[in-house]
Order: C-alpha cells, then structure tokens, then sequence
C-alpha cells in the first residue's frame, strides 16, 4: 500500500518541488534515500530546509537535487516513514539517507472491506501484516507463515507432508461442525478454499503466489469484519496483490534455493533390540518366539531425505500518468522431506489500471496458476501411509532384496502380500507392504489449474461520489490421478487400481458499490458506502477408475482406455448462491471522535426460503484523545481509545442442510434410493456476537496496542448428533439451531526502535495473545475417540482413562477409576486370572479381586485449545547486513501422543524405544507394563484418550533467522553501471529451533483439523526445517 | 451524455441485480430428491415405492463404519467377520481383529459401535419405507397387495435386524429372557419431531423383544407373494436368495424358535419349507452358485457395491497366494478337531492353506469382493429342524438330517451318523452342533450358537480359542503342532454380552441408564 501512496504523493510534490526551484542559490546537495527495511529506493520522498520552505522531492529513482543554504539541516520525511534530519556540513554535497518505517504508522491506508481507510481512523481491531516480511520464505502457501505475526491469529502447521493446509484460526475457534476457517478476500474477491482434490490434501490457497501479494489485512472484531456480515464470523483476511506505480518501470528478480529437512525422527529399537522386545512380549503370553536376528534397518532412513526446494519470481511494473501495470511470472518446484512428497508451482499474474478521462478507472487483476503436487498417502491407519508403516515395519529385515526380480529387486513375501519376513517366522502385523515399493511404485498426484479474476470501474460521478463496480470469477480445476501397483501394496487386492477425478469449482461475484466522502468545514468526515453483492459457486465432480491391470505400463499418467477391466465412475454436484445489501457509515469529527456503522443483508441458498435472509449490524466508536486540547503529554503522540459490537453469521454450514431427501444407493448391481437426510426447515442462521474494546497509544518511540474481545455465538448450527439407534440419515446427526459458546480474550501488540546507534539498530515487534474457549449450551455432549465436547468446558478437550502407572510388583498396567481408586489388568499367562483386578495399595501382588475400569471412569484430561500465543520478531540491522528472528510461541493446551502409544504395542511390529523400559522384574519401578503380545486394547485402553500419553503442548519456536546483506548502490552503480538498482542476498533458516517439554516429534502435530476432534499426534508426517539462500535483486 | 451513461450502468446494473436476485438463492439439490419441502414427498411413483424398498437392503448390506459407507455392516461381510471372531473356530492372524478375538471390546469400540448404528440404520430405514409404503398405498400410486408384498420384505429386514442386535447386545432369551432386550423400534424417525419421542423408549425384556420380532416375521409371511419378491421384480415376482421371499422369512423362523428354544415351532416352520429348497450335491455347490437351490436368503455385491477391501469376505478369509489379505484363517482348533475328518470336502475342496495356514475358500471373488454374503442356507435351516427333533426325543429324524449335510462332504470310506454311533440325545445334539460349527465355518454363525447354547448352560461361555497371532504356520494344524489356548470368556462374564455404545448412552438417557452391566 505504501508503494501506491509513495507514487501518488511523488506526482503532487515533484510538482511543489519545480516551483521551489531556483529560489536561493548558496550550495547543491544530491543524494538517494532508501528504505530501511529493504534497501529499495523511495521515490517522491519530500526533501525539506529546515525552517525554510525550499523544498524538492525525490524522483522514480529516489534521487533527490536541492540548493541549500550554508549550515542547512535537511528534513526528511513522508508518510508511513520516520522522519529524518541531517545536518548539511560545510563540504558535504551528497547525503545518502536511509528511512525507516513509521512504527505508529498512523497515516498508513488500510484496506478494509469493500475501501480502504487510514489507521489512526480505524476504530475496529484490524492487524496489517507486511508481505515482506514473508516474501522470500519458502513455503508451498502465504497462509502457513501467517502465525504468529498478528495477535490473535493462530496458525498451526498439523503436519510436514505438502499440500497438507495449516490451521488457521482467528481470535479462537467459532464453530463446533461449520467451517471455522477465516473468509480469505483476494483483491476484493472472496475465493473459494475448499480442497477440490480427492485423493490428498492440497490447500487451495497454495495456489497463491506469495510473492504477488503486497499486504495482509486480518480483520479481526465485530466492527472490522461486518461489513462481510455473514461471512465473517471467523474474521476476514483481506489479501492485496501487488500493483504497477508511475514511473520508470522497474524489473525485478527474487529467488531462493536450498533443502528441506525433517526436525526429528522416531526413536525406533534397532532389529537386535526388536528381536528381544518381540520375542519377550511372546513368552510373556504363553507364545513362542517369532523373531530371529538379522538385520538393523532404520525405516526412516528410506522415507526421510533432504528435499530440494528452489523458487523463482520475475515482475515488472511501472506506468504512466494513465495506466499502470504489474506483471509478474513465478515458479517454484518444493520437495518435503518425506520422499515423494512434492510441489511445483507456475503462477502469471497481471493487474492492470487505466485512468479513461478524468473520472473514470478501470482495471484488472488477473492470475493464473498450475500447481502440481505430488502427494503421500500417510494415513495414520493405512497400511501404506508412509509414517505409519516406516515405524512400524520390521527393523531386523532388508529394505531390498535384489533376488526377488518379480518385485523389483524390494524385500517382499514371495506372495507378495507383505514386506518380507526375512529371518522372522511370522510376517509383520496387519501385513503391511513394504513402503518404499510402496513409495515408489504409487502415485498420488493432483495437478490444478486455478484462475483467479477481476475486472473493475470505478467512475466518480461527482465530487466525493464514486460508484464501483467489480466482477470476479475463482476457477480451480483440479485433476487428480492416483495409480496403485498390481503386485505389491494397496493395488494388491484388486490386481492394480489406477483412478482420475476432476472435481472443478467455479464462483462469479458481483460487488455494486456507492462511495461517498465529504467533508465539512474540515471537520465533520463522511465516508458512506452502500452496495450490493452476488455470487454463485458451483461444485461439481467426476470421476473414473479401473481395477484389474494386467500392465504396469498403463499406470503412468493418465485413465488409459481398455487397460483394464472394471470400470467404475461417481459424480457429484451442488451449487450455493448469495445475495447481500449492505451499507456502511464512517464519521469523525475533526479527527478525534470517530464512528462507524454497518449492516448487512444477507441471503444465502443453503437455509429455507423463510429464513433465508439474515441482518448483521455493527457499530464502532472511537476517541482519539491524543487530539483534544486538553492533552498535552509530549510524550504520548497518539492515544485512541476503540469500542466495536456487531452481529456476524456463518455460511460454511454445509449444502443445503434443511432439505432432506432421497439420494441414489446401490444394494450390489441394483438401484435403490434411501432418506439420506431429513428435513429441518426451520434451521436459520446462527449469531455471533462480538464485543470488542481497544486502545491505540505511541509513546515515544514505542507503540501499544491492546484489545479485549468477547465472542458469544448463539444459535449455532450445529450437527447435533442423535443417538445411534434412531437410525436417523445420514450419519445419526441433524443440523440444528443448538448450542451456544463464547470465545473471550486480550491482545497486545508492542513495538518499538528499541536502539539505534549510529549504522545499527534493533526494532522488536512483540504480540500476545490470551484466549478462553467456553461451550456455554449443548443438548448433549459431543464426544470421538479422544475428544469431548460439554457445556462449561472449552471445545474438544481430551477424554479418557487416567492412568495409575504400573505395578512394580507384576508389571501390570493401572487406570483410576472415578472413585480415585486403581485397578489393574492383570497380564496372566494364564487366561482364567487375566482381566481388571483392585489395585491393593499395601498389598501390591494381590490380583485377586475382580474389578473393571468403565465408561463412567472416563475423564476429561485437558484442554486441546492453546491459551495463549504470541510471536515475536527482533531485527537488527548494521551498516548494509540485516538479521531478522521471528520466534512464536502458543501454549496451555494438551496433546494426545497417540503415535507414541501405538508405537508403545504389542505385536509384532516395530516400536518405540521407550519400550526398553519396560517391567521385567519385582520391585522395578517404571511407566511401560510388562509386554505382552496382542494386550493393546487392555494395557493402553487404545478406544480412548490415555493420561499417559496426554502432555502440555507448549513451545517456543524459533521459526525463522533471515540474515540479509544489501550490496550498497555505490558497489552495484560500479559494477552495473547503474542498471541494476539494487541487490540484496539473503541466507535463511526456516524452523531451527523448538523449546518444548513435549516428547513427540513436534508440539503443532495434528491428525485432525476440525473442531471437535483437536490435539491429536497421530502418525503425523515430522515438520519440515528448510535452508535456503536467497537473491533480490530490482532492474 | 455521461449522465445518461450513468443512469445506463445503473440501470442494468438494478436490472441484473433484480433478475439474479430471485434465483440466485433459490437452489435445489441435484443429488437428493426432495422430501418433506415444500409438500414434496420423493415416494411419489410406483418405481420409487420399489426401489425406496431396495434402499432398507442397502442399509443391510453397507452401513456406517466410523462415519463411512464402508465394511459391510450390519449384515454384508463385517457381521460375518465379528460373528466369526467371537468364537473360537476362525482365527485372527493380525492386528485387524484383535479387540473382537481377545475380548477386549469397550464402549467405544468401532466394530461394535458399527453394528449396533448399522442394525438400527436398517431399522429407522425399514421404519420410513413402510410408512412411505403406506402413503403410496393411500393416495393409490401402488395397490394394497403389492404394498402388502413390499411390507413383507421391509418387515423382515427390520425383525432380522433386531435379532442380529439381540444375540450381539442382550443376554440370550435361552438363558435370560426377562434381562434387557434392545428397543424394538416400529415408528419412523425422520424430523426432530420424532427425536423425543424415539428416546423414551427402553430397551423392553429379551422376551418382548422377541416377541416383536415374531410378530412382525408372521406378518411379513402373511404379506408376502406366493413366489418370490416384489422388490426383485413387481411383475413377474422372481425368486432370488438377494430378496426376502416367504419363504426366507419362514427360513428365519426357524433360527428364531431356535434360539426360543421353541422346539415345535421349529419344525412347523420347517415343514412349510422342507420342499422349496435342496442341498446341492455338494458343499462346494452353494459356493460356486450363489444362487442355488440351497440360497434362502443372502446379501448382494457387485463390483462397485461391496464391504470393500477392509471387510470383504474374499479379502479377509482367503489365501494370500489369491492375492486376498488373508487376516483371518481358520483355527486349528476345529481343524484338528476328531469330528472334522480328513477328506471331508469341506476341508478339500472349501480351504486352501500356504506355509502359514489354512484359509477358506468359500469366497473367491479376489480382486473384485463382489461373493455374496449367505445369511441363511437351507443347510441352516435342515440342522435347525434337526436339532428340533433331537431335543424333542425324535433321535431318529434328527439323524437323517444331520446326515443330509453331512454326507454329501464326508468320504466314502466315512460312515455316516446313526442313532447307535452318536449314543444318546446328547450325542446326536453334540454331533448337531459340531456340524453346524463345520458347515457354516467362515460364515458368522458361530457365536450366535454359543450365544443360545451358553445361555442354556451347555457351554461355560466363549471355549478357548488359538492365542490370536500364535498360529504362524501350517505344521500346527497337524495333530501335536503346538497349539496354545487363550481367550474363553465366561458366560457370567459381563463381557459376553456388547455394550450399549457410548454414543448412545450420551445421547440417550433412557439407555444410559439400561446400559449392560460393567460397562
């Protein structure tokens, strides 16, 4: 945004600048002026005498010319920028000045829904987050690097596998069974960000150039997000694509390349340590031994790798008085860690303005984008998901076995029903295949060709009075393409599987808006907007597969017609339609009491014609006492007080939810038709009602910013569930206006130039974020595996049995029951005295009451939503080097390690190394039982939550160390002659460090993203750290 | 000139906006057909009467497991597996059936919480479609009789699911008929209307149970056409094992009389039906043809339509060398069992082994998973008249027919069953039952017998079973391989009988409070 400003502010001062020419001839002065934060150059800065009016401004290049005066001091400044004096010496005839951003950034435009406004009138919680400071990082989507850089924006990263789309929550979750996702506007356009592929995940967003985007807007309190009424209950981010500035054109060239990498491993045993934890959890139960010593294979050093990952990005911008143009062309190719894992990304954008006449604009932003991703199938409970068959396949057998020619030279059972047995007299549990056949054999491959558009008018019809109009489309047309094959794996069973869909998603969005400004007398501001908006998206999908190939070579790329011989096909369709009025109030009077009102009319296809329509009103005020009379501080430069309510909606509730009806089934090769859903007309729109109050305060050279926030959502469409034995279609849920809950919170930003000593200084920038989560009406409880939902608790906190270690007397595992006393299981050879006894405290040995651990001894074992969260980003800069560390931090939740557990198990698969400790003898006192083959479900009570596994989820992470160097404008002026304009290298470090009490892999790892089922580590692929270097150089 | 420009965008701008406006919202789905908006009933025509009638099968054949159409619950292939793995006659070689084989179940346990949402899927299914019936039948879109026929197969499917959820979830009427039944659930529930109501009722005594379930069989044995089903064809009435004809229903009364220990009545029923089917000449027979004359009733799959690659019959039981998963095999212990002689066909020709085992080999559709599932065999019905006989006093009776399965498997050079080589009544039942545990090996039958029988106190509970995993490879099956025992489970063990799902209990306070004890 500073960049549009810059250009327009050069125009009007470059035309001040020529009439000061010439007015006083005593001495010249030349110079350049710089961005502080990237080293470009500022054209249009304003270059003052101070005390004078002899003025100038720099030009396109950021060159400026003045005649001084003997002993002049020159001042420096321009919006957005601090403002600098220099004093001129006696010989001094070129100053070279360095600005910096302005941290109060009080001036600085804002985009907020459907306009724009400058933050010091901003009365709503609105959070700015600077694309550069994200542009050269390398990550498959913007959204994924958005944590931890505002307050009260939560983004976890569930996972190391790519195309797998971060969590991203803003101020909490707003939702218990509708979206919680946040509505994400590109260039005006809301866009579509459901994943179209059905074979892996692929995230919507990666089809995102990141380095097109200008600014991040996050819009975050009722006030800031109503003007998207119904959308917005999970806040808005509102996304600028850079634009084309008058002036010279300037080309410019960013690039990285480097490795990826996982974080961590799994502590496996090694084969000899397999075979003596598989072998003693035999004897322990009455079997004989199975496993004989032969290999030591580490799984992982297969699947894991050092991923290459490079990205390129050219753009080219400039214009003229009338037209101005971005163009910008980008590629990135991103492997994961995990092999096979990959992404290549191609974007074109263009965003094109054209003044017509004097009032009349139009323009275009228009983006194209082949992602292509290779993806894994990991599973946490597939055989071939790549972590959880690594962990678990055997440690003492090959990887390969060049003999077995029919397999390709992989270790596999002569059947080829599993990974090899190798010395073992048994195959490995659930016979899971063997995964690098697997890996490099199957293909999961999703390619989608996203277009992203829109054209716009915007006509002022009369002074003040502007009318808009912007059409946009979103297509994504993914086609997937997954091949399994015939001899080894998941293709086994059904003698090869090849299978192709293409799922496309098509929206169009009309926005019809009014903008007025007025102003009276200079102080009473009007700023008035109405519009209307329509949109339509359509969802449909097909697809086809075959099974029974009889040749490989068919499985290459593509559905090859008679390559195989069953033939299957599915399709599906659905459509939403929207249509909202809406119309927005901004007065302030004299810059010091400010307010804003909006309402919004919205209507949405997905609920019944009688509810279909729904009203969101919002109103802010503002007092920026810093301007009244009476304040006088010299110290605080500016204290704005903030209050905002508004009423907000979700529509992410599903297709047509009221309607129930009949949907096609097939009993075998006969048509039926079944109640699939039943019809709910009743259901309308759920409430969200946000309160917000805020401050805004700079006190020297430091900024304050806080907010506290409540969110009272009522009404919710929720998926009640009902209870499974009504039988109700489709899944024993209907959606329902039930439940009510209430997110409530504190926000604080601080920022400030901490030092600044001669060519070094140090700017920190701190945010804190303090969250509670309470379910405050739910008919029932909704409950999954490890989570439970209940009124006075926050959403999914784990559930499930407390564990009471392991008796030292006979290694048996202990739960408590709800009356806080123990039982054991007791792990008998022989089965009569098996089964849960009393746990006799003065007598550990006696097992001979019967007892037994039950649904009524289940119990909550923390919470899974983080509490508090925060980042924190220090830059230091000297002379032309830079270093910036961006650190993040998110705790008071739990985390279910339910990896850890499964690999804790008692066949005959692979496990933790933890197992090493386990009971063997009387009086040893440890927390793993005594082993015993095929006692999973008993010792480690695997159907729910286990407080064994259940740690504090909390962390600070360093996530990124960017060391920037600026090769100064004399050095390239030298080498380039002055073509290029400036260059910067750049060497990263992306995730170095965690500091964390947790023992898993990592404390964001998540199997699941929605609401209800969170916290989880379940088989989750290790996160990535990524190296890279990185170049920027502008022409 | 630029004003009236203005006043053009403008006005189609109004204009455009007011034609989408109407429409734009107004959106119906292409992938459901309506019903209940707007007046809409989606039963509106006599092709939607049957293949609405078609639709309670599907909820048979595929139910929800973990929130997926996937698995065969409650009666494609997954029943068969857990009716399988509760006993002790198949064995589990892996992980996969572990909770079912070692007892180990919870309220929560997938498999279970599976079956018990799958039954009363069926049910609340069952339920809407006879109350769709009934409409179709008022308002004259079908006559009385053809509704009567497509009544007589949703009845069935509804009492058949209700029996499945009593030999899983209640004590059995054998042992302790006046303990909790399950619901027996006769009223759609398609609104939230119907939410309260459908909570309020209890889960009843088995007994009631029962007799509900009796009731609704005789009803559907009065409704149904002479031959044949009507949802199979409302014309011509073809007879198929895949549709509930009479006599499938009559065929399900005699396993219901059985497990009432209603000796007369299974032989009346028997006697209904004595003549409508045949064995085939031999074991393999029904297996080849799935719809042979000794098919009474089994659930359909096709390639695109099947319990899928996690549950398929073909898939868990048979011999990795098929390229099947082969997860479950048979025991040894009935293998190496003195009753199953070597040479029986059922040993020759319906397993296969491999270095690891033996594995069934009732289904072979490998790769495609599209073997019917039986669910009742003639050969089920002769042994259940058979046992009838033999508990009545009729020795003589009950041999012949024990023998009419019997023999068309054994060799030549075994005799078959007479009074004199089986001793007494007990005799004759012993070898009833261990032909039952022969026949409808790797077919789900198992349990439901040690159900009945353990109630009676004929068996302590769950006999002791192969130590899941121990069996790792073919020299155990031969007399003095070694075989460990583990896993029996006491009928007075509160584990004998499922738990009430904790899904349910949360959401249903009646049977929160009817939950099965110990749990």
């Amino acid at each position: 945004m500073r960049k549009i400003l810059l250009t327009i502010f050069s125009c009007v001062l470059s035309l001040y600048a020529v009439a000061q020419e010439g007015a006083v001839q005593e001495k010249k002065v030349t110079g350049k002026v710089t961005s502080f934060e990237d080293g470009s150059t500022l054209p249009g800065v304003n270059v003052v005498v101070k005390g004078t009016t002899i003025g100038t401004a720099t030009d396109g290049n950021g060159v400026f010319s003045i005649t001084v005066p003997e002993n002049a001091t020159l001042v420096f400044s321009f919006i957005g920028l601090q403002t600098k004096e220099v004093e001129i010496g006696a010989r001094t005839t070129s100053v070279d000045v360095v600005l910096a951003s302005d941290i109060s950034q009080l001036n600085e435009v804002v985009v907020v829904g459907y306009g724009t406004q400058e933050r010091k009138e901003i009365t709503g919680s609105v959070t700015s987050v600077s694309a550069k400071d994200l542009e050269n990082l390398i990550a498959p989507s913007f959204d994924t690097q958005l944590g931890g850089r505002a307050a009260g924006v939560q983004v976890t990263t569930p996972g190391g596998v790519i195309g797998q789309r971060p969590i991203v929550r803003i101020r909490g979750v707003n939702s218990l069974t509708s979206s919680a996702d946040p509505l994400y506007v590109i260039d005006g356009v809301p866009v579509v960000t459901s994943d179209r592929s059905s074979i892996i995940s692929t995230n919507p967003l990666a089809n995102i150039n990141p380095s097109d985007i200008q600014s991040y807007e996050v819009l975050k309190d009722g006030s800031a997000t109503a003007i998207y009424g119904s959308r917005a209950a999970n806040g808005v981010i509102l996304i600028t694509t850079k634009r084309g500035s008058k002036g010279k054109s300037s080309i410019n060239y960013s690039g990285s390349v480097g490795f990826s990498e996982n974080v961590d491993r799994f502590d496996l045993l090694n084969g000899d340590q397999f075979v003596t934890i598989a072998n003693e959890k035999r004897s322990n139960s009455g079997g004989t031994a199975l496993a004989v010593a032969g290999e030591n294979t580490d799984w992982q050093d297969y699947i894991f790798r050092k991923g290459f990952v490079q990205q390129h990005n050219v753009s080219f911008s400039g214009g003229t008085e009338t037209s101005t143009y971005f163009f910008s062309l980008g590629y990135t190719d991103q492997q994961s860690s995990v092999v096979k894992n990959d992404m290549e990304r191609y974007s074109f954008r263009a965003n094109l303005d054209q003044k017509v006449g004097t009032r009349l604009k139009l323009g275009t932003s228009l983006s194209y984008t082949y992602t292509q991703i290779n993806g894994l199938n990991n599973g946490a409970n597939s055989l071939s998901g790549a972590i959880y068959n690594a962990t678990r396949s055997l440690p003492n057998v090959a990887i390969f076995d060049p003999a077995n020619v029919e397999y390709d030279g992989y270790n596999t059972t002569a059947d080829g029903a599993a990974l090899g047995r190798g010395n073992n007299l048994a195959n490995v549990d659930n016979n899971i295949p063997n995964i690098a056949f697997v890996l490099d054999h199957n293909k999961n491959r999703n390619r989608n060709n996203r277009v992203l558009g829109s054209v716009y008018a915007d006509l002022e019809i009369a002074e003040g009075l502007s009318a808009r109009t912007q059409i946009g489309v979103d297509l994504t047309l993914p086609d997937d393409f997954r091949s399994w094959d015939p001899r080894h794996g998941d293709g086994r069973g059904t003698t090869g599987n090849v299978f192709q869909a293409y799922n496309p998603a098509y929206r169009w969005n009309w926005q019809n808006t009014l903008n007025y400004q007025k102003s009276i007398n200079d102080v009473h501001n009007f700023n008035i907007t109405a519009g209307v908006e329509y949109q339509k998206t359509t969802f449909s999908g097909f697809n086809g597969s075959g099974t029974g190939l009889a040749d490989r070579f068919f499985l290459q790329q593509n559905l090859i017609s008679n390559s195989y011989i069953n033939q299957f096909s599915g399709g599906s369709f659905s459509e939403r339609g929207f249509e909202s009025y809406f119309g927005r109030l901004n007065y302030n009077y004299n810059d010091k009491y400010l307010v804003s009102i909006s309402a919004r009319n919205d209507a949405i296809s997905d609920l019944y014609k009688d509810n279909r329509s729904g009203f969101f009103p919002g109103a802010s005020v503002g007092w920026r006492i810093s301007q009244e009379e009476f304040f006088t501080s010299t110290l605080i430069s500016d204290f704005k007080l903030r209050a905002s309510y508004a009423e907000l909606g979700n529509v992410e509730i599903g297709t047509l939810p009221y309607a129930g009806g009949y949907s096609a089934v097939l009993y075998g090769p006969s048509n039926g038709i079944a109640l699939t859903q039943v019809t709910n007309l009743p259901l309308e729109w759920e409430t969200s009602k946000k309160f917000n109050v805020g401050l805004n305060l700079t006190l020297g050279r430091v900024t304050f910013e806080a907010d506290y926030f409540t969110t009272k959502i009522d009404n919710m469409v929720l998926n009640a569930p009902v209870a499974p034995s009504l039988g109700v279609p489709p899944s024993n849920a209907i959606a329902q206006n039930v439940g009510s809950m209430k997110n409530s919170g504190i926000e604080l930003r601080v920022s400030s130039r901490v030092l600044e000593r001669g060519e070094f200084s140090w700017n920190t920038d701190f945010n804190f974020t303090l969250i509670k989560n309470e379910v405050t009406n739910l008919i029932n409880p909704l409950s999954s595996t490890y989570n439970r939902t209940e009124v006075g608790r926050s959403i999914g906190e784990l559930y499930g049995y407390r564990w009471a270690g392991v008796n030292e007397a006979n290694g048996n595992p202990m739960y408590y029951k709800a009356d806080g006393s123990i039982v054991q299981y007791n792990l008998s050879l022989a089965s009569a005295n098996r089964g849960w006894k009393t746990y006799d405290p003065n007598d550990h040995a006696n097992v001979s009451t019967a007892s037994s651990l039950t649904s009524g001894d289940l119990a909550f074992l923390g919470r899974t939503l983080p509490t508090w969260s925060g980042g924190w980003t220090n830059t230091f800069s000297y002379k032309h080097f830079d270093l910036e560390i961006f650190t993040r931090y998110s705790g008071g939740n739990y985390i279910m390690n339910e990896t850890k557990r499964l690999l804790l198990g008692q066949g005959f698969s692979n496990n933790h190394a933890d197992i090493l400790n386990r009971w063997t003898e009387a009086g040893q006192n440890t927390d793993i039982p005594k082993v015993f083959s095929g006692q999973d479900a008993n010792m480690w009570q695997t159907g729910n939550a286990n407080s064994r596994f259940v740690q504090k989820g909390d962390f600070v992470r360093i996530q990124n160390i960017v060391l920037g160097y600026r090769v100064p404008s004399t050095v390239l002026d030298k080498i380039s002659k002055g073509n290029v304009k400036s260059a910067r290298v750049i060497a990263q470090v992306q995730n170095p460090f965690t500091f964390t009490g947790y023992d898993g892999l990592d404390p964001e790892l998540n199997q699941y993203s929605d609401q209800l089922q969170y916290g989880v580590d379940w088989n989750a692929a290790p996160i990535i750290r990524t190296y890279s270097l990185g170049l920027n150089v502008g022409f | 000139m630029k004003i009236k420009f203005i006043n053009k965008v403008v006005g189609m701008a109004a204009l455009f906006g007011a034609m989408t406006g109407c429409s734009l919202t107004d959106v119906e789905p292409a992938d459901r057909i309506l019903d209940g908006v707007d007046g809409a009933t989606a039963i509106n025509t006599a092709g939607r009467v049957k293949t609405a009638v078609i639709g309670v099968y599907e909820a048979a054949q595929r139910g929800y497991y973990q929130g997926a159409v996937d698995r065969g619950y409650p009666f494609g292939a997954a029943a068969t597996e857990q009716g399988d793995m509760r006993g002790e006659d198949m064995y589990n070689d892996q992980a996969f059936f572990e909770i079912t084989y070692t007892n180990a179940w919870t309220p929560t346990t997938a498999n279970n919480v599976a079956m018990w949402a799958g039954l009363y899927r069926v049910i609340n299914r069952a339920n809407i479609v006879l109350a769709a019936i009934d409409n179709a039948v008022a308002t004259g879109i079908i006559t009385e009789t053809l509704g009567n026929n497509y009544r007589s197969e949703v009845l069935f499917l509804r009492a058949l699911s209700h029996h499945e959820a009593l030999i899983h979830f209640s004590r059995p009427f054998s042992g302790a008929p006046d303990s909790y039944g399950v619901p027996y659930r006769t009223s759609p529930i398609d609104g939230t209307d119907d939410i309260a109501g459908g909570l309020e009722a209890g889960r009843g005594t088995v007994a009631s149970a029962y007799a509900a379930l009796l009731k609704d069989l005789d009803d559907a044995e009065r409704f149904a056409p002479t031959t044949g089903a009507a949802s199979s064809d409302p014309v011509a009435f073809t007879v198929t094992p895949y549709f509930a004809n009479k006599n499938a229903i009559i065929a399900l009364k005699t396993r219901v009389k059985l497990h009432m220990r209603d000796w007369a009545g299974v032989i009346t029923e028997y006697d209904k039906i004595k003549t409508a089917y045949q064995l085939m000449p031999t074991p393999e027979g029904p297996f080849v043809n799935w719809t042979s004359t000794e098919a009474v009733f089994s659930m359909q799959n096709s390639a695109i339509s099947n319990p899928g690659t996690n549950a398929s019959l073909a898939n868990m039981y048979g011999n990795p060398d098929f390229k099947a998963r082969g997860l479950v095999k048979v025991s040894p212990v009935i293998w190496r069992s003195a009753f199953w002689v070597d040479g029986d066909l059922r040993k020759t020709t319906l397993t296969t082994s491999n270095a690891n085992g033996v594995f069934s080999h009732k289904y072979r559709r490998y790769t495609i998973n599209d073997d019917a599932t039986p669910l009742i065999r003639f050969a089920e019905v002769i042994l259940n008249a058979a046992e009838a006989y033999a508990r009545q006093g009729d020795l003589t009776t009950a041999v012949t027919l024990v023998n009419q399965v019997r023999d068309r498997a054994i060799p030549a050079s075994t005799p078959s069953y007479t009074e004199a080589s089986l001793g007494d009544q007990n005799g004759v039942l012993t070898a009833i039952w261990n032909e039952r545990r022969i026949e409808f090996l790797a077919e789900g039958r198992r349990w439901a017998d040690i159900h009945r029988l353990a109630g009676e106190g004929l068996l302590t509970g769950v006999p002791s079973k192969a130590q899941s995993r121990s069996v790792t490879a073919i020299a155990q099956y031969s007399a003095g391989g070694r075989l460990v025992l583990d896993h029996p489970l006491l009928y007075t063990n509160d584990l004998f009988v499922w738990p009430i799902p904790l899904d349910e209990t949360l959401n249903n306070p009646t049977l929160a409070a009817q939950q099965n004890k110990g749990y």
